[in-house]
């Protein structure tokens, strides 16, 4: 375990290894992705097009999904995560549906 | 529009290096040994890097990135010395030690490991080029050799940002252990085969594949882009700074605006090798538009330009205020330099850039109108650098059937011309000469249009401006003549370039029963711009939808004249797909290379 070792100093001291080891596991293996209600689970190609190159599948409407895909981290290169690049991306909001004015534009 | 910088959200640099070896106890396939990454524990040796590395010679980089990540005696660094990638692939990477691991650099040390690293762990020439397009943001269809690679590797991002790497096989290993630890999801969404191995053979009999698809990217990855390779070692051997200095002609097209012409001024920046500071003045061929445009340029690994250039003082209301970026590549004689200047929220607006040296004698770039109908007559402008004053009717030359009537005016910049067209004057392309000087296929001299089809065929905007900026797509017609064999689609056709007197509309593309997207996507203007709608759901639309949705954008071109039966030419339809999506909520960009931000 002794890797298991953060590695800047501030890290240290404020992460004691048991929170670090629950993040590190993920999810359970065999449960398959979280697919947000009213969503159809396509990831290619991908963010901007359902499995047919339309739009007819995405998730409706994509605000809806914001809070799921930052929690999950579902997609990472286009909506914020909340693990690394965002922690308080959705802070602002009770429900992206309703306060989606209020959320940033991110440049990691 | 609002915009934010991440935060450092420092307290999760804690988490980075623990799930690559966290899974190491569950996983099969052990990712590779992150520690060899950022171990900081004493006992812990720094590992040579067990392949050949680049040794850091920069004291500056030791010094921001040594903490970390430590040297070998040969001061090869670990991860550093793995891997080198374009400016842009650097800079992402210098960025993340910054807003995960927790590193803190100043503008001016962070702006000199950048320009370290992108020239001395850069790509060749012959590297860079395949994956321009990435640097160059150009939405194409790429399409990598590899299709199990491809699937695992450009669910998220392009696979330009694969494809510009290159790394030993461990650092490739390391680059998608950094994946799963950070994006733990990644594992399901692409990296791990999930269900029983297959058992039954494949169709040749032999034994089925049951690798991980990121074993099997790992595997061609590390065969197809190697740390080391002739063509770095022969291009960092022979790498020098660019000379560039002097003026230079420029011909350009951008979609929706038809040909650009100008000339560049490149001056040395003081006490610099690889700055310059250009002064740009252009011309819009079709509608005589000017603009001038001051610059500022970094060249990176003797061949990679990237700049930013903004409308001169006097034009503050000009719509590119933040300015046009430039990427461009110089061509290993340095005699020419080819890319794309670009702008919009997403890149999207640009212009496809050649420039060539001017030296003392006359350039012939092209015409404001270089299809040339027969029978047909009028004035028509030639473009140039260094023009001859003294040039006469004489010296300018279409080939047989192109009547030069009368010199209008002449400037070294351009020449006006009237010219009639003879009404049997053979098709094709001509080569056009002024003084001796030529533009080959200059102009173009056809009987009528055959076909219209629009550009680019599959189009995409995105939903904006309530909240986050829009993606517009600007539509073309560009128009082909079947030549003189009259058939389609032969050798023989002609390309007469982009179209501008079209109708332009949008028309429902039925993907779903009762489909009514065209109400909600947004509008075409009369110069094939696409405009989104607004970004947000819709209360109008069931589910609250987004003004999502997937149309047919349709161009009517009317034609004048007779076919062989005497009857009137019939209009002229071609359509293409456009796809109206939803905003990026995060943008990769890394507008630091250009020495900005
Ligand atoms: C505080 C410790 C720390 C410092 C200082 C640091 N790094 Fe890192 N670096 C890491 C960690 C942890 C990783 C592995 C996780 C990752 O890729 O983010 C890493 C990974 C990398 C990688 C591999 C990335 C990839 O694409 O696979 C490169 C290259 C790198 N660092 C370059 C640098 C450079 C250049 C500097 C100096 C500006 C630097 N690092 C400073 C901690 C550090
Ligand atoms: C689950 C989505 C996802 C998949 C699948 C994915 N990537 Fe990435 N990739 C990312 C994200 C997000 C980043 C940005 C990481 C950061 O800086 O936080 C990234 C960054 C990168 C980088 C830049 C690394 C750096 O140091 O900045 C490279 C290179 C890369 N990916 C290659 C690959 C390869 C090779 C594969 C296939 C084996 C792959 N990616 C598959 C999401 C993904």
């Amino acid at each position: 375990m002794k890797h298991l070792k953060p590695i800047n100093s501030k890290a240290r001291k404020i992460a004691p290894p048991d929170d670090v080891v629950a993040l590190s596991q993920g999810p359970a293996p065999q449960s398959g992705p979280h697919i947000p209600l009213g969503c159809t689970f396509i990831f290619s190609p991908g963010w901007e097009t359902d499995s047919s190159g339309g739009t007819a599948g995405l998730c409706t409407p994509v605000e809806r999904d914001l809070f799921d895909c930052h929690n999950g981290c579902f997609w990472p290169a286009q909506v914020p995560d909340q693990l690394n690049h965002a922690p308080d991306w959705t802070g602002k909001c009770a429900s992206a549906q309703k306060d989606w004015r209020k959320i940033d534009l991110i440049f990691p | 529009m609002r915009v934010a910088r991440s935060k450092t959200p420092w307290i999760f640099a804690a988490v980075i290096s623990l799930p690559l070896l966290g899974f190491s106890q569950q996983q099969t396939t052990p990712p590779a040994n992150p520690a060899a990454t950022a171990d900081q524990s004493k006992e812990a040796k720094p590992k040579p890097p067990e392949e050949d590395g680049i040794p850091v010679t920069s004291d500056v980089v030791r010094q921001a990135c040594g903490s970390c990540h430590k040297s070998d005696e040969k001061k090869r660094m670990t991860r550093i010395s793995a891997r080198r990638t374009t400016p842009e692939g650097w800079q992402e990477t210098i960025r993340r030690m910054v807003s995960l691991n927790g590193v803190q650099l100043d503008p001016e040390t962070a702006r000199q490991v950048l320009r370290y690293l992108a020239n001395n762990h850069g790509l060749a020439p012959e590297e860079a080029l395949p994956a321009a397009f990435e640097v160059e943001k150009q939405s194409i269809d790429y399409h990598y050799s590899d299709k199990d690679t491809e699937n695992t590797c450009h669910s998220c991002h392009s696979m330009g940002r694969v494809i510009s790497q290159r790394r030993t096989k461990s650092d490739w290993e390391l680059l998608v252990a950094m994946h799963r630890g950070y994006y733990p999801l990644s594992d399901f969404q692409a990296f791990r085969r999930f269900g029983p191995p297959q058992t039954t053979p494949g169709p040749d009999g032999r034994p089925p594949d049951n690798r991980h698809p990121m074993d099997k990217a790992i595997a061609n990855l590390s065969g197809a882009f190697p740390l080391i390779t002739p063509e770095w070692s022969a291009w960092s051997a022979n790498m020098r700074p660019a000379r560039i200095t002097g003026t230079w002609a420029i011909a350009g097209t951008q979609p929706g605006k038809g040909a650009i012409f100008g000339t560049m001024t490149i001056r040395a920046k003081d006490g610099a090798d690889d700055e310059f500071i250009t002064s740009t003045k252009l011309t819009s061929a079709r509608s005589g538009e000017t603009a001038s445009r001051e610059g500022k340029v970094i060249v990176y690994t003797g061949f990679q330009w990237r700049g930013r250039s903004t409308r001169a003082a006097s034009n503050q209301a000009s719509p590119d205020q933040e300015g046009l970026r430039e990427v461009m590549f110089i061509d290993r004689n340095m005699q020419s330099i080819k890319g794309r200047w670009y702008t919009g929220a997403y890149d999207e607006m640009g212009l496809e850039v050649e420039m060539t040296r001017i030296g003392a004698g006359p350039v012939v770039l092209g015409m404001d109108h270089p299809t040339l109908a027969t029978g047909g007559s009028g004035t028509y402008t030639i473009f140039g650098a260094n023009l001859p004053a003294n040039v006469a009717a004489g010296d300018i030359d279409f080939g047989a059937g192109v009547k030069v009537a009368r010199l209008v005016s002449a400037t070294p910049s351009e020449i006006k011309v009237e010219l009639n067209i003879a009404g049997d004057a053979k098709i094709g392309y001509r080569d056009l000469f002024v003084s001796g000087v030529v533009k080959e296929r200059g102009a173009v001299v056809f009987d009528k249009v055959d076909e219209i089809r629009v550009k680019p065929q599959a189009g995409m905007a995105r939903l904006g401006g309530a909240n986050f900026p829009k993606q517009f797509q600007q539509f073309e017609v560009i128009a082909y003549n079947y030549g003189p064999d009259g058939k389609p689609d032969t050798k023989d056709d002609l390309e007469l370039g982009p179209m501008t007197k079209v109708t332009w509309s949008v028309e429902e593309y039925a993907a779903t029963y009762g489909d009514d997207d065209i109400k909600y996507v947004g509008t075409i203007d009369q110069n094939g711009l696409f405009t989104p709608n607004v970004d947000g759901p819709n209360p109008q639309r069931p589910r609250n939808a987004n003004n999502v949705g997937d149309v047919w954008v349709v161009a009517v071109l009317t034609r004048t004249g007779k076919d062989k039966d005497g009857k009137d030419l019939p209009p002229l339809r071609a359509r293409a797909h456009l796809l109206v999506t939803v905003p990026l909520y995060m943008r990769w960009d890394t507008p630091e290379v250009e020495g900005g931000k």
